[in-house]
């Protein structure tokens, strides 16, 4: 075989391409969508077939989430409510016998935008002109197990896709060496994988998982991009034999083999090159807070996902957690914010100096947000009624608080934001119509923000 | 919140509640019908007709006003559209009016026609109009689901006459072939004796054939020897792990609950392997069917056929559950996946889409859905979860195999014995805190000792209790009869906002001979399983014999497996399709002879290649030209690698390695503990909800807690990766190599041939030898750093060179290797 064959056995001579075009699911195609992806299964053929497109011109063109799990508390860190401050101690709810419990920690007007931001966030505040706070947001659940679900996939009672799978599904990679859709140390209880599951999506949509919640992040990597066994030089000669093999057929079948091949041969050098931080100047790794043990992981993972954003990630969420302060909130959420916020804060001051802000969203929130009540002496129960997201770069107004919660932060009553409108938005922003990112399985046409959701138009810049 | 996300709002359950008040024709004057005919009628005709009419088919709302019984009920606020009498709380004039809502949207109408409607509700809104929109609405889907495909009985009006005569008399070659007259296409040549060899062997059993295999068939390809390999295959034990693996897909089959708190289903494996032997023994598809519905209602010949039946409800048990859920929701939820999998899985129908409305494309009512809920909610599910954490509904198992009923309360008993110390335990505890809690001065210390003392004791007791537990029987996951009920329509998903009565029964747009009729305290699985397999029942059959033919032609007649409705794709072939069903039914319902007969075909036979004036006219090969290049399933390609190198242990598995874990959250057991190291086949690795084997996520393994009725192919960057660097590659490759050493000791050519043969089923030929050669010595050149053993640099070199065998995009698709002839076997009649 040393003259590879490049007819095929009847003999008539047709390009390869021009094959594979005929079939429409060549390179273009692979190269375009996720991660390399390819589908040829019948039921989701079609939806397929083209490279996949934004509706609309897009105001940002990736995501980073950072996942807050447990449900941050808003009236001690984003939501002002000084009446709530001066009402501390007296009774809320008779029946309940609830009392109203005052934030502990001081508020303070930010720079130019005068954004008001507790001292339990000093990095992030010297970003406030950046931030477009979202304070009157709402979901459906206030139990963590339907909550995690819900904001990732739109549902916990059936198995839907991710959002990030939603937008591979919908925009493809804009890398060829790297999945689309990449989770840092995501949380493995309350759905665990599930919240980054494709579901019905062909799996290749699945999120890439990096560690789990909590673990440290200084030896992850990804998996299978080397072995001890076949040194680069036999590999490369590998890939040789395997061309030669392959190429005897013109059909796309073993040309969308071989170009996962060439794309996985890529990978293998990309990706332990995009986990490597050690070329990072010392002032970018002091940025982030790493090196510092507080600090360390979270900002590693922050770092990273710049990292990722320069590669062309898609979609990249970052989970920390507990924020689940039922009690002690007083030593526990201001341990949870020193873990975070001079890693964030240094995410948005790179992001912002290498141009990379402007189409790169970055959003913040936890499944819900906490009472303004006491809760066993020492802390604050969940609420799914008022809380507070954050967003910020890629086509949000900056400095700009949208919507308000009432007087003590219980409840969203100016502007709510619905979890699914946050979705919508989210989608809006990378140039989705939500109503349009539609995926027919099983009988019906379905989306992430299943029927519900409105764009919030007022906070797009 | 809502009780189900997704719910619609329903204004079309509000009309029919209140429009009952206006079902008498109102006595019109003169006048007011002139009125109504030149004012009012004209501009409802013209401007809103045609989103708001029963007929309109592009309805937005389920508002209509072409009677006057439907311009008198609710529109989409809820609200009725119009107060005879009293324009300004009419909503109808507000819209008109652009206040809130704005209709029409397109224009505002001219005040002077708005007044008219303003002068006309003020008389009384008079309307001629008879009609009751509800039931006109029915009858026009009644009328419109006659027209759905489906539900008209399978035909079969004689063999389509073709022009080639001589391609092939066989009954689905002969429609096959019509077909491609049709549309000017022509048969490519048939496959090469390896081609389909190799492509029979995993179709019908999901392995490669050996090397003598190939040899023997090759060297002699006859019509004889081709219909000697088929019938061998489909006695082979192999045959229902192939095609058991097919029906776990659609089962949904999982050994854990999936859902955000996941908990581990130790039980559920008796299922599988109820499975895989009801394909093996060719089980009749009716008596398949039945037996997983409605197995613990039956009557056995003996214990063993009892045991048979009472596995086969596992069907029913091992969806995915939230065990946390509330009572009702759990109970609803539960029914509603027992619903959407039965309805998909047999029906090919998405009945679970009427749990909150009337379904949209389909003529099935939320009244059906319930009707089937009813029937699921009078059965008792065994799951087998106790009460922990997250868990709260506790459910019993089936014990079963030898003494199983002896042994199971023998162990239940040892259950209680260590329950009851426990809570002995549990006591002196109490009475230990309380005394330590005391004053220090006035502490009994006597008595303290004597507390600790005793929970010592009885720590002991239980300990050793727990070491000479009794021998437990084996449990299964199923059914048994519950209380029978009748629920009523949950009316938007909602159990609390009740609708009509919904009495346990099946689906009224489907068409069968006769009926069953259920019995006050009876279920109606039974019943639900014999009004499915009724001989008119125009669905069961298609549905079954179209997965056979995706299974082996890669999509089916109808390409949406399971949607026959509106919705889904039409057959391609639906002469063939009815011919397929009727034979099946004939046939006694063999899934073993509907597959003989199809492999048998010379349409099964055809070549992969490509034809150029073919493409042009069917691309995506839906008329069958040739045989389209399928990949293996993630099974298949690890089978395959395991057996290329010798390792594959072909004795099915002994239950489980999920059983010994017992009931935990998947979450708090690592990987490897879920996935142990094995070389079983695929089909009896443990499958836990979103933990399944790597290997099965790269390759488009079924996502375990849909109902799937086919799998995607995805070629990705990650697959390459895997086949570069992941340890079972590597060790597998290593594996091959040392067979190959062993085999071919001396002899370089002969080590290729074999691998050749092992892996892709054909000899190489003596450019790819040479080609090979000169890797391998490439190879060893460059591990000579590396390894300075020569011997094993031999093998790492050569194993180097199976791992690129397995990367090939001939290894992963049934594809026609280039160089090779075609072979024409003779086709039976």
């Amino acid at each position: 075989m040393s003259k590879p064959v490049q007819q095929n056995s009847s003999g008539h001579s047709v390009s390869r391409r021009q094959a594979i075009k005929g079939i429409g699911a060549g390179l273009g195609c692979l190269a375009a969508s996720s991660f390399g992806l390819n589908v040829q299964a019948g039921t989701t053929l079609g939806s397929l077939g083209d490279a996949p497109a934004p509706h609309f011109p897009p105001k940002a063109k990736r995501v980073i989430f950072l996942f807050m799990r447990g449900g941050p508390s808003q009236m001690d860190t984003f939501d002002y409510k000084p009446a709530l401050n001066k009402s501390d101690g007296k009774e809320f709810d008779k029946k309940k016998k609830t009392k109203l419990f005052g934030s502990p920690w001081k508020f303070k007007q930010r720079q130019e935008s005068g954004l008001w931001i507790s001292e339990l966030h000093p990095y992030l505040a010297q970003c406030a002109d950046d931030l477009c706070l979202i304070r009157s947001m709402k979901t459906d659940s206030s139990a963590h197990p339907r909550a995690i679900p819900l904001l990732h996939t739109g549902s916990f009672a059936f198995v839907r896709p991710s959002i990030g799978s939603w937008i591979v599904y919908g925009l493809g990679s804009e890398n060829r060496d790297l999945p689309g859709f990449i989770t840092i140390n995501p949380t493995r209880v309350f759905g665990g994988p599930a919240n980054f599951g494709s579901a019905f999506l062909p799996s290749s949509y699945s999120g890439t998982r990096i560690g789990w919640e909590g673990e440290s992040l200084k030896n992850a990597k990804f998996s299978n991009v080397s072995n001890k066994k076949v040194p680069r030089s036999l590999q490369q000669e590998q890939m040789k034999l395997l061309r030669s093999m392959n190429g005897q057929y013109i059909t796309p079948e073993a040309q969308g083999v071989m170009d996962s091949f060439e794309l996985g041969m890529r990978m293998q050098d990309v990706a332990p090159n995009v986990m490597d931080i050690s070329q990072e100047s010392k002032e970018t790794l002091e940025q982030y807070g790493i090196g510092e043990s507080t600090t360390d992981n979270f900002g590693r993972q922050c770092l990273l996902a710049r990292r990722f954003v320069e590669a062309g990630v898609r979609f990249i969420e970052l989970g920390h957690g507990s924020w689940d302060h039922h009690k002690d909130i007083k030593k526990g959420l201001p341990d949870k914010c020193r873990q975070t916020d001079k890693p964030m804060a240094g995410l948005l001051k790179d992001l912002k100096q290498r141009g990379l802000l402007e189409d790169t969203l970055v959003v913040w929130g936890g499944e819900f947000g906490r009472l303004p009540t006491l809760e066993f002496g020492s802390g604050r129960g969940h609420n799914a009624d008022g809380f507070t997201f954050w967003m910020a770069g890629g086509g949000v107004k900056g400095g700009y608080s949208h919507g308000e919660t009432d007087e003590f932060g219980r409840r969203s009553v100016i502007d709510p934001v619905h979890l699914y409108d946050l979705q919508a938005t989210i989608l809006h922003l990378l140039g989705l119509d939500h109503k349009k990112l539609v995926y027919r399985y099983g009988g019906r046409d379905f989306r992430l923000t299943d029927i519900h959701g409105e764009v919030v138009h007022k906070i797009v810049s | 919140m809502k009780y189900l996300p997704g719910v619609l709002s329903c204004p079309f359950l509000l009309a029919i509640l209140f429009s009952s008040s206006f079902a008498v024709a109102d006595d019109m004057t003169q006048r007011e019908r002139e009125f109504f005919e030149e004012k009012i009628r004209p501009v409802l005709v013209k401007h809103c007709y045609e989103c708001h009419s029963v007929k309109s088919e592009n309805m937005d709302s389920d508002y209509s006003l072409d009677t006057r019984m439907g311009i008198r009920s609710a529109g989409s606020s809820g609200e009725i559209a119009i107060v005879p009498g009293d324009p300004k709380n009419s909503p109808l004039l507000r819209a008109l009016n652009y206040e809130d809502l704005e209709m029409p949207p397109d224009e505002k109408l001219p005040a002077s026609v708005i007044a008219d409607f303003e002068k006309w509700i003020k008389m009384g809104a008079p309307d001629p109009r008879d009609g009751d929109p509800f039931k006109m609405r029915k009858e026009l889907e009644k009328k419109k689901s006659a027209t759905l495909w489906s539900l008209n009985p399978p035909e079969f009006k004689g063999l389509p006459r073709v022009k080639n005569k001589k391609w092939s008399q066989h009954p689905v070659d002969r429609f096959v072939l019509a077909q491609m007259e049709r549309h000017r296409l022509h048969p490519v040549g048939d496959a090469s004796a390896e081609a389909l060899l190799r492509r029979v062997y995993f179709d019908l059993i999901g392995l490669p054939p050996s090397p003598e295999q190939v040899e023997a068939f090759t060297k002699n390809p006859t019509s004889e020897a081709y219909t000697k390999v088929v019938d061998e295959l489909l006695s082979s034990p192999h045959f229902g792990e192939r095609w058991g693996r097919h029906w776990l897909d659609l089962a949904r089959y999982a050994e854990s609950s999936g859902m955000e708190f996941n908990f581990t289903y130790p039980h559920a494996w008796p299922y599988r392997d109820y499975v895989i032997a009801a394909f093996n023994k060719d089980k009749p598809y009716d008596r398949f069917l039945t037996e997983q519905l409605a197995g613990d209602l039956l009557e056995a010949k003996d214990q063993k056929e009892r045991e048979e039946n009472l596995l086969a409800t596992g069907f029913l048990a091992i969806g995915p559950k939230r065990h946390n859920a509330s009572g009702t929701e759990f109970k609803y939820d539960l029914a509603d996946d027992q619903i959407k999998t039965v309805t998909k899985t047999f029906l090919g129908l998405t009945v679970a889409c009427a749990r909150c409305h009337d379904h949209k494309f389909d003529p099935i009512p939320t009244k059906d859905y319930y009707a089937l809920g009813s029937i699921f909610q009078s059965t008792k599910t065994l799951y087998g979860t106790k009460t922990i954490k997250y868990s709260n509904h506790p459910s019993p198992l089936i014990p079963f195999g030898e003494n199983a009923v002896e042994l199971n309360k023998k162990y239940l008993a040892h259950l209680e014995k260590i329950n009851k110390l426990n809570k002995e335990v549990k006591a002196a505890d109490g009475l230990r805190l309380k005394l330590e809690n005391m004053d220090e001065k006035k502490q009994d210390k006597k008595a303290i000792a004597e507390a600790k003392a005793k929970i010592e004791k009885l720590k002991k007791q239980i300990k050793e209790l727990e070491k000479n537990a009794p021998k437990q029987p084996k449990y299964a996951m199923g059914v048994a009869e519950g209380k029978a009920i009748d629920l009523t329509v949950a009316v938007g998903g909602n159990p609390s906002t009740r609708g009509e009565k919904a009495p346990r029964g099946f689906l009224s747009a489907v068409p069968v001979k006769q009926t069953p009729t259920i019995a006050s305290n009876s279920c109606g699985r039974l019943e639900l399983a014999k009004w499915m397999t009724d001989p008119g029942n125009p669905l069961v059959s298609r549905v079954m014999v179209n997965r056979i033919w995706q299974h082996l032609f890669g999509i089916g007649i109808v390409p949406t497996p399971n949607n026959f409705g509106t919705i889904g794709k039409p057959p391609t072939h639906p002469e063939l399709l009815d011919f397929l069903a009727i034979t099946f039914m004939e046939n006694k319902w063999s899934v073993k002879k509907m597959i003989r007969m199809l492999v048998l075909s010379r349409t099964y036979r055809l070549s992969t290649v490509d034809d150029e004036a073919n493409r042009l006219i069917d691309p995506q090969n839906v008329y069958l030209w040739k045989a389209t290049a399928r990949r293996l399933e993630a099974e298949a390609i690890r089978d395959a690698i395991l057996a290329v190198s010798g390792e594959l242990d072909l004795t099915p598995a002994e239950g489980s390695t999920v059983t010994p874990i017992g009931q935990k959250l998947a979450r708090d057991v690592p990987y490897e503990k879920l996935n142990p190291p094995s070389k079983k086949r695929s089909v009896y690795l443990p499958i836990v909800r979103n933990y399944e084997p790597h290997i099965f996520q790269e390759f488009d393994f079924a996502s375990s807690s849909l109902v799937v009725g086919q799998r995607a192919t995805t070629t990705t960057a990650k697959q390459a990766l895997f086949f570069l660097n992941n340890d079972f590659i590597l060790a597998q490759s290593e594996a091959t190599a040392k067979l190959l050493m062993k085999q071919a000791p001396q002899d370089v050519d002969a080590r290729i041939r074999l691998a050749y043969l092992r892996a892709l089923s054909r000899q190489p030929s003596t450019d790819e030898i040479a080609h090979v050669k000169q890797y391998l010595e490439q190879a060893e050149k460059d591990l000579a750093k590396a390894e300075p053993d020569a011997a094993k640099r031999r093998l790492r070199a050569l194993a180097s060179f199976v791992q690129v065998i397995f990367s090939s995009a001939e290894f992963r698709y049934l594809i026609q290797p280039p160089q090779q002839k075609q072979t024409t076997i003779l086709t039976r009649k």
